[in-house]
C-alpha cells in the first residue's frame, strides 16, 4: 500500500517520540494481559486438580436406561464439550445364578478387556461367552447359567437358562478406574459378597442370541471429564452440561443419570469466584491509567505530526487521505503494541506460572486477556481520533501562525471526576468487603483510580496559581532559572499533562504497594497463626506418654520441637507442653508467661495394675427398702470413655471385683470411687438417714498377692467430691436421692486454657472430645498459634489426666522451630513413628498466594512496578516535549546572552517541582485510597476467622519505593535535560515560526 | 473572459485573545488568466494573506473572492480541497515548511500529485528542471535551505496548478539559481497558460513579471507594468501616496486637489496660502 515507507520513515523520524508512545501502550497491555492469562492458567490449576483429587462419579456422569437409545443420547451429550472423552457404551443385567442363587450382573462395558488384569484364558468373543472374576470360582471351560438369559425358544417350546461359557478368569481391577466409574462393582473380590457376584464380561452378541426372562438390560454410557484437558474456560460450559444432563433425565423418565459432579463444581466455584473482584480491580486501574497516559502521549505524537498533516491538506487531499495520514503512524504503534504486549504479558504469565503452580498447565492468550489490552489501547484510539480530529478540522493556517486563544480548560471534567470519586468513595466506605456478585459496586472498585486522578487534578489546579503567587517575588529576587522556571510552571497547560499522568502513577505506584505490603504481611500473619510453627509434622502414637516421650528423644534440647494433640471441639484445643509450645510456636509474647499459666498443682494419679480390685471400708448398715451399689471408675487403656466395675453394696468390710482384662499388662488409672441409691418399693419417704461410707485401702491383686496402693485417702488434697479424705480414710456421703462420687484431684476442676476469644467458662473438649471439665480462660488476645477457629492452648499432661482416652480425630503433630525440622523428622523416624509430609508456613503463605485474592496480589505488584515506569516514562517525556517546545525559545535566551548552568537550572527546577508536586498528590491519594479500599477488597479465599487482618502498609517500604521512582525520574529528567541543553543552538532559531 | 483571482473588497481580520488585527483592508484585484504577478510590499502588509486567501486556506471576513469565476465563500470545505488539489500550486514562505523532511524529494512531489498512483515521469522531469534529478538527493529536511526551496516550487508545479503562488520562492537562493527558478516559475505559465502570482522582495524577480502589485497596509497601494509604477484609486477614491512622495506631502499634510484634462493634481495647501505659492515654495 501507499504510504506505508512514509509511514515507518516519520515512526523513525520521531522515534523517541514514537518508542515512548509503544513502550506507553506496550506496559499497560502487557500488565493488563497478565491478570487474565495468569488467572486462566491459576483456574485450569485448579480444576484439574480439584478434579484429579474427585472420585471418579464426580468426573462425569453415566446415563442409564433400559432401552437402546442411551449411546446416542450420550454421544450427542459428550459432543457438548471438547473436554469430555467419548462415551463409554454398555450393558447389562442383573440376575440370579441358577443354582447358588448369588446375583450377578451380566455385563458388557465397551473396552472392557484393556481395564481388566486376565489371569487364565481370554477375552469373551462370541455370543455365550464370558468372563469371571477369580473370586467368582467358575473355572475356565465351566457353564454359567443365569436365570434372567434364556436361550431362544426351541421349536418344543421349553425354555432354558442360556449357558455362558467361561472363556477367561481377570482379577479384579482398580475400582479407582475412572472407566469403572466409581461404581462398587467388584464387591465379590474385595471380600463383601451378601449375596452379590463380581460381573461375568460377555460381549453384546450374547444379547441378541438370547431372551430375557424376568429381567431386563440396562444400557448404559459414561461420560468422563478429561482432567488433563480441561481448562478454567471450560467451567461454565460444565456447569452447563451437568445441568443439561439432569433436564435429559427429567424430559425422558425412562433415562436416569448418576453424577457427583455438583460436589466439585461447587468447590471450584467458590474456588474461582475469589480471583474475580481483585483481579478486575487492578485491570481497571491499569486500563485507566494506560488510557491516560496513552491519551496524552498519542495527542503528543499526533500533534507532533501537525505541520505533515497541515501540508497534506494544503496539498487538497482528501478527507479520508488526510485522516489515514494523519492517523497511520499511532495507528501502526497501537496495532504492534497490541501483540507485542501480550506477548509480554504471556512471558510474564508464563514466567510466574512456573514459579507459582505445581502443575503444569497450557498459558494461553485468552479472549479476556485480549479484552484487557484492547481496552487499554482504546484510550489511544480515541486520543488519536481526538487529536488528528483537532489537526484536521482547524484553519490550516493556524499551524503556521498560531493565533492565541483563550484555553482555559473547563470545570466540567473535574467536577465530574470529583464527584464520581467522592461518590464511589462513600459507597467503599459504607459498604462491607466487595464481593464478586455485587456487581453495583463499580464505583467502589475503581476509588483507588478515580482519587488518583482527582488529586492530581486537584494539584495541577492548585501548582500553576501557586506558581504564579511566587513568579512576583522571585522575580526580584531569585535567578533567572527560578524564574523561567516558575514561568513555565505558571503557564499552565504544558504542566497538566505531566502532572496528570504522574500523580495517577504515583498514586497508583502507591496504593499497589501499599496493597502489596498490608496483603502479604496478612498473609504472613494468618499462616503464622494457621501452621503455629514454622513447620508441623504429623505423627501418631498409642499415647500421650509415648508421644511426649518421642518428642522428648527427638529433640533432647527442649527448645526445637513440640508435641501438640489437636482437638477439633468446638472449641479447637490444643494441648501440648508449654515449655516447648513457647519456644516453638509462632508467639510473640514472652514465653515465661505463658508456662506458668497453663500448669496447676494436682495430686499424683492412682494406677492400678492386676486382675483385681479391692475396696477396704467400714460397712454400713443399709436401710430398709434402700439398694445401694458401689462402683470404682477406671481409664482403661483401649477403652474409649470410663470403664465402671461394681463393687456391690457396702455392707461389707472388702469390696471387690475383677479388673479389665487391659489393666494386666497396662497400667489403668483409678478415676473416681461412686455410689448410687436406689430405692425398693415401700420405702419410706420421710425418713432420710445419711450413710457416710469410709474407704481406708485400695489394693489390687496381680500374680495372686494383693498390694495396697497409695491412693492418699487419708490425704484431704488428694480427693474432692461429695465428701472427704481425712485421717479416718476416704468418706463418702450419701444422703437420700442422691448419688455420691469422689475423685481423685489429677486435674484442676477447671483446665487453665489460654484463650483466642472469650465465649464464656466453656467446656473444653478434651483429649477424648468428651467434654468434661471447664477450662479456666486466659485471654491472650485474637492470635493464639495453631488456633484458626475460636479454641484454647491447654498443658498435655493435664488434658491427658482429665481424659478417658484419646478421640481418633485427634491428630498428633510436631510443632518444630525454624532450622530444624530435619533433625526432628529424622528423630521421630529413627524411633519408627509415621511421620507424615511437614505442614509448612511457607507453605500455606504460598498457597494463599496461588489463590484468587492472591494471584491479584501478584498482579498489584506488577501494576506497581508497571505504574512505575510509566511515570518514569513520562517525565521524561514530559521534559522532552516541553523542552522541545520551548527550544526555540531557550535558543532566543541563549542568543540573548543567558548562560547555560541558568538554563539548565531552569529546566531541572521546573522538572522537581513537577515531579514533587506529582509525588506529593500521588502518595496521599493513594494513602487514602489504601485506607479507604484495602479493608474491603477480599485477600483470602475464606476470610479467617482469627487472626485479626491489620491494615496499615509498612511505611518503610512506601517511602522507599516512592522514593525510589522518584529519585530514578529525577535522574531520568537530568540526563534528558543535559541531552536538549546539548541540542540547542541559536542557529535553530533561523527556523523559528513566523 | 472569468479573471483567474477577483477580489471585490476583501477584508482579513485575525481575531487574537487580545485584539483585532486587520491584515487587508479594501483590496480590490482582478487577475486575468496567463498573467504572471509579482506582490510587493513591506512585511506584515498582508502579502501572505492575501496569498492564502488565494489558495482557499482563509475565507475572507468580507468581500468576494472569486477563483476562476467560483466565489470561495460559497465553497464548501471539500470542494475548496478539490480545487486545491486541481488547479492551485503554492510555495509558502518558509522553505521547510513546504516538504516532508523526511520524505525524499520524489516522494514529496509525489506527496502534492493529485491521483493517489504517482506519475513518476512528471516527478522526475520536475526535479530536474529544478535541479534536483537523480535519486542522489537526501531527506528534504537534510537539504540545504535553497535545495529546500527550489524543491518546494517543483512540489507546487506537481499537479500543473493553473494558478501558482508562491510565497517569496527566492529568498534564501544566490541570484542565479533565483534566476533559474523564476525562469520555470515563467516558463510554465507559458507552456500551460498558468496565472501566477509571486510574492517577492526581490527586484530581479518583479522586473521579471508581467504585473507588479504593491501591497501597503492591507490595501493594494501601486501597481506596474512594464516597468512603470501606477497608484490604484481605490474604492470611495482612496489613493495611496507611494513613501517616496512622504517627503512632499507627509502625512497629515492638507492637500489641495486640481483637476487636470486626464485627472488631477494634488498639491500641499499651507493654510491662508493660495497653491501657487504652495507650489514655489516646494520647488
Ligand atoms: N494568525 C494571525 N493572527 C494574528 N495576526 C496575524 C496572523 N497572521 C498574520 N497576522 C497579522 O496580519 C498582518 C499581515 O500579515 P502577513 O500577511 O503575514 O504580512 P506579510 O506577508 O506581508 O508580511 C500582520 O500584521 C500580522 O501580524
Ligand atoms: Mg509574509
Amino acid at each position: 500500500m501507499r504510504g506505508w515507507g512514509l509511514t515507518l520513515r516519520g515512526l523513525w523520524e520521531r522515534r523517541t517520540l514514537s518508542l515512548i508512545v509503544l513502550v506507553v501502550a506496550l506496559v499497560p497491555v502487557a500488565t493488563a494481559s497478565v491478570g487474565p492469562i495468569f488467572a486462566e492458567s491459576a483456574g485450569t490449576e485448579i480444576v484439574r486438580t480439584t478434579l484429579a483429587e474427585s472420585t471418579p462419579d464426580e468426573r462425569g456422569w453415566r446415563f442409564t436406561a433400559p432401552h437402546s437409545g442411551v449411546p446416542a443420547q450420550a454421544a450427542r451429550f459428550a459432543a457438548g464439550g471438547s473436554f469430555l472423552h467419548p462415551p463409554i457404551k454398555g450393558m447389562e443385567l442383573l440376575s440370579p445364578e441358577a443354582t447358588s442363587l448369588t446375583k450377578y450382573p451380566l455385563m458388557w462395558q465397551d473396552g472392557q478387556c484393556e481395564h481388566v488384569t486376565l489371569l487364565v484364558g481370554r477375552c469373551p468373543a462370541a455370543a455365550g461367552e464370558i468372563m469371571v472374576s477369580r473370586a467368582a470360582g467358575f473355572p475356565l471351560g465351566h457353564r454359567v447359567r443365569v436365570t434372567g438369559v434364556i436361550e431362544r425358544p426351541k421349536p418344543d417350546g421349553k425354555s432354558r437358562p442360556a449357558p455362558l461359557q467361561v472363556v477367561g478368569v481377570y482379577h479384579a481391577p482398580n475400582p479407582g478406574d475412572p472407566f469403572w466409574f466409581g461404581r462398587n462393582l467388584f464387591a465379590q473380590s474385595a471380600g463383601f459378597t451378601e449375596g452379590n457376584g463380581d460381573p461375568l464380561f460377555t460381549v453384546p452378541a450374547t444379547r441378541e442370541s438370547t431372551v430375557v426372562n424376568g429381567a431386563t438390560w440396562t444400557d448404559a454410557a459414561t461420560v468422563v471429564i478429561d482432567a488433563t484437558r480441561i481448562t478454567a474456560a471450560d467451567l461454565p460450559r460444565l456447569a452447563e452440561l451437568d445441568a443439561s444432563a439432569q433436564q435429559l433425565a427429567n424430559a425422558d423418565t425412562e433415562t436416569i443419570v448418576f453424577s457427583g459432579l455438583a460436589g466439585p463444581l461447587g468447590e471450584l466455584r467458590s474456588q474461582t469466584a475469589s480471583l474475580g473482584v481483585p483481579a478486575l480491580l487492578v485491570i481497571a486501574q491499569l486500563v485507566g491509567l494506560g488510557w491516560l497516559l496513552l491519551f496524552l502521549t498519542v495527542s503528543d505524537l499526533v500533534t507532533a505530526r501537525g505541520p505533515e498533516i497541515a501540508l497534506a491538506r494544503l496539498r487538497g487531499h482528501g478527507r479520508l487521505r488526510v485522516w489515514r495520514f494523519g492517523l497511520a503512524e499511532p495507528l501502526v504503534l497501537l496495532a504492534v503494541a497490541l501483540p507485542a504486549g501480550l506477548a509480554l504479558g504471556l512471558a510474564l504469565a508464563s514466567a510466574m506460572a512456573g514459579a507459582l503452580l505445581t502443575v503444569a498447565v497450557p498459558v494461553t492468550v485468552t479472549g479476556q486477556s485480549v479484552l484487557a489490552g484492547a481496552a487499554v489501547l482504546l484510550g489511544g484510539v480515541v486520543a488519536a481520533g481526538l487529536a488528528a480530529r483537532n489537526v484536521a478540522v482547524r484553519p490550516v493556517t493556524e499551524e503556521w501562525r498560531r493565533t492565541p486563544r483563550r484555553t482555559a480548560r473547563g470545570w466540567i471534567i473535574d467536577a465530574v471526576i470529583l464527584a464520581v470519586t467522592g461518590l464511589g468513595l462513600a459507597e467503599l466506605l459504607t459498604t462491607g468487603i466487595i464481593t464478586e456478585n455485587s456487581g453495583q459496586q463499580a464505583g467502589a472498585l475503581a476509588v483507588p483510580g478515580l482519587l488518583a486522578v482527582a488529586a492530581a487534578l486537584l494539584s495541577c489546579r492548585f501548582l500553576p496559581s501557586l506558581a504564579r503567587r511566587l513568579f512576583g517575588p522571585t522575580r526580584r529576587a531569585g535567578g533567572i532559572g527560578v524564574f523561567l522556571a516558575l514561568r513555565q510552571i505558571a503557564r499552565g497547560p504544558a504542566t497538566a499533562g505531566s502532572l496528570i499522568v504522574l500523580g495517577t502513577a504515583f498514586g497508583l505506584a502507591t496504593f499497589a504497594t501499599a496493597a502489596w505490603s498490608v496483603t502479604s504481611a496478612n498473609f504472613e500473619r494468618v499462616a503464622r497463626i494457621h501452621n503455629g510453627a514454622d513447620a508441623v509434622l504429623i505423627t501418631r502414637t498409642e499415647s500421650v506418654a509415648d508421644f511426649r516421650k518421642a518428642v522428648e528423644r527427638a529433640d533432647p534440647s527442649g527448645v526445637r520441637a513440640a508435641p501438640v494433640l489437636v482437638l477439633p471441639g468446638p472449641p479447637k484445643m490444643l494441648a501440648t507442653d508449654p515449655a516447648r509450645f513457647a519456644h516453638v510456636a509462632n508467639w510473640d509474647r514472652p514465653a515465661a508467661s505463658l508456662t506458668g499459666r497453663l500448669g496447676a498443682d494436682v495430686a499424683p494419679r492412682v494406677t492400678l495394675t492386676g486382675d483385681r480390685f479391692r475396696l477396704r471400708i467400714h460397712p454400713v448398715e443399709i436401710p430398709k427398702y434402700w439398694e445401694v451399689r458401689m462402683f470404682a471408675d477406671l481409664r482403661v487403656p483401649g477403652e474409649a470413655t470410663v470403664k465402671s466395675i461394681p463393687l456391690g453394696a457396702p455392707d461389707r468390710a472388702m469390696l471387690e471385683w475383677g479388673l479389665p482384662p487391659a489393666c494386666r499388662t497396662a497400667p489403668c488409672e483409678l478415676r473416681g470411687l461412686r455410689g448410687d441409691v436406689s430405692y425398693l418399693s415401700g420405702a419410706d419417704m420421710d425418713e432420710h438417714p445419711l450413710l457416710a461410707i469410709e474407704a481406708t485401702e485400695v489394693a489390687t491383686r496381680s500374680g495372686g498377692r494383693w498390694r495396697a496402693i497409695d491412693a492418699g485417702l487419708t490425704d484431704p488434697d488428694r480427693w474432692r467430691g461429695t465428701g472427704s479424705a481425712g485421717a479416718d480414710g476416704l468418706t463418702l456421703d450419701m444422703a437420700a436421692f442422691t448419688a455420691t462420687k469422689m475423685i481423685p484431684a489429677t486435674y484442676p476442676e477447671e483446665l487453665p486454657a489460654l484463650v483466642n476469644s472469650l465465649t464464656g467458662n466453656d467446656f473444653t473438649p478434651g483429649l477424648d472430645q468428651a467434654y468434661l471439665v471447664r477450662q479456666a480462660p486466659v485471654p491472650v488476645g485474637p492470635a493464639v498459634p495453631g488456633l484458626d477457629v475460636p479454641g484454647g492452648v491447654v498443658d498435655l499432661e493435664l488434658a491427658d489426666r482429665v481424659a478417658f482416652a484419646i478421640h481418633p480425630k485427634a491428630e498428633f503433630q510436631v510443632w518444630v522451630a525454624p532450622g530444624h525440622l530435619a533433625a526432628v523428622r529424622d528423630g521421630l523416624l529413627a524411633q519408627g513413628l509415621p511421620v507424615y509430609e511437614p505442614r509448612l508456613m511457607s507453605g500455606l503463605v504460598a498457597r494463599y498466594s496461588s489463590q484468587g485474592p492472591g494471584l491479584a496480589l501478584m498482579l498489584l505488584l506488577m501494576a506497581a512496578i508497571a505504574a512505575a515506569v510509566l511515570a518514569l516514562g513520562r517525565a521524561v517525556l514530559a521534559l522532552y516535549s516541553a523542552a522541545r517546545q520551548r527550544g526555540y525559545e531557550l535558543a532566543a535566551l541563549e542568543a540573548a546572552g543567558a548562560r547555560t548552568p541558568a538554563l539548565r537550572s531552569a529546566l531541572l527546577l521546573e522538572q522537581l517541582i513537577i515531579l514533587c508536586a506529582g509525588m506529593l498528590a500521588g502518595v496521599t491519594s493513594g494513602v487514602v485510597a489504601a485506607w479507604a479500599a484495602l479493608p474491603r477488597i477480599p485477600e483470602f479465599v475464606v476470610p479467617p476467622i482469627t487472626p485479626p487482618l491489620l491494615y496499615e502498609p509498612s511505611l518503610p517500604l512506601l517511602a522507599a519505593v516512592t522514593g525510589g521512582a522518584l529519585l530514578a525520574a529525577l535522574v531520568a529528567a537530568a540526563v534528558t535535560a543535559e541531552i536538549l541543553l546539548r541540542g540547542v543552538r541559536p542557529d535553530r532559531l533561523r527556523g523559528a515560526p513566523g | 473572459m472569468t479573471a483567474a483571482v477577483r477580489c471585490d473588497g476583501i477584508v482579513q481580520i485575525y481575531r487574537t485573545r487580545e485584539l483585532e488585527v486587520v491584515a487587508l483592508r479594501d483590496v480590490d484585484l482582478v487577475i486575468d488568466p496567463g498573467e504572471t504577478v509579482a506582490l510587493l510590499g513591506p512585511s506584515g502588509a498582508g502579502k501572505s494573506t492575501l496569498l492564502w486567501l488565494m489558495a482557499g486556506l482563509l475565507r475572507p471576513s468580507a468581500g468576494r473572492l472569486r477563483l476562476n469565476g467560483s466565489d470561495v465563500s460559497r465553497l464548501s470545505p471539500r470542494a475548496l480541497d478539490r480545487m486545491r488539489a486541481a488547479d492551485i500550486g503554492v510555495v509558502l514562505q518558509n522553505p521547510s515548511r513546504n516538504l516532508i523532511p523526511y520524505a525524499t524529494p520524489a516522494q514529496n512531489v509525489a506527496f502534492a500529485q493529485r491521483a493517489a498512483r504517482p506519475d513518476r515521469r512528471r516527478v522526475a522531469e520536475l526535479l530536474d528542471r529544478v535541479g534536483l534529478g537523480g535519486n542522489r538527493h537526501p531527506h528534504a529536511g537534510r537539504m540545504s535551505g535553497g535545495e529546500q526551496q527550489r524543491l518546494a516550487v517543483a512540489v507546487a508545479l506537481a499537479n500543473a496548478p493553473r494558478l501558482l503562488l508562491a510565497d517569496e520562492p527566492t529568498s534564501q537562493l544566490d541570484a542565479a539559481s533565483g534566476e533559474a527558478v523564476i525562469d520555470l516559475i515563467k516558463e510554465t505559465a507559458v507552456e500551460t497558460s498558468s496565472t501566477v502570482v509571486v510574492v517577492t522582495h526581490d527586484p530581479v524577480v518583479s522586473e521579471a513579471l508581467g504585473r507588479t502589485i504593491t501591497i501597503r497596509d492591507g490595501r493594494v497601494g501601486t501597481e506596474g507594468r512594464h516597468g512603470e509604477d501606477f497608484v490604484v484609486i481605490g474604492r470611495e477614491g482612496a489613493v495611496q501616496l507611494p513613501p517616496e512622495f512622504h517627503e512632499l506631502l507627509p502625512p497629515g499634510t492638507m492637500a489641495r486637489i486640481e483637476p487636470l484634462a486626464d485627472g488631477v493634481v494634488l498639491r500641499r495647501a499651507e493654510p491662508g496660502d493660495d497653491g501657487d505659492e504652495t507650489r514655489r515654495a516646494g520647488r
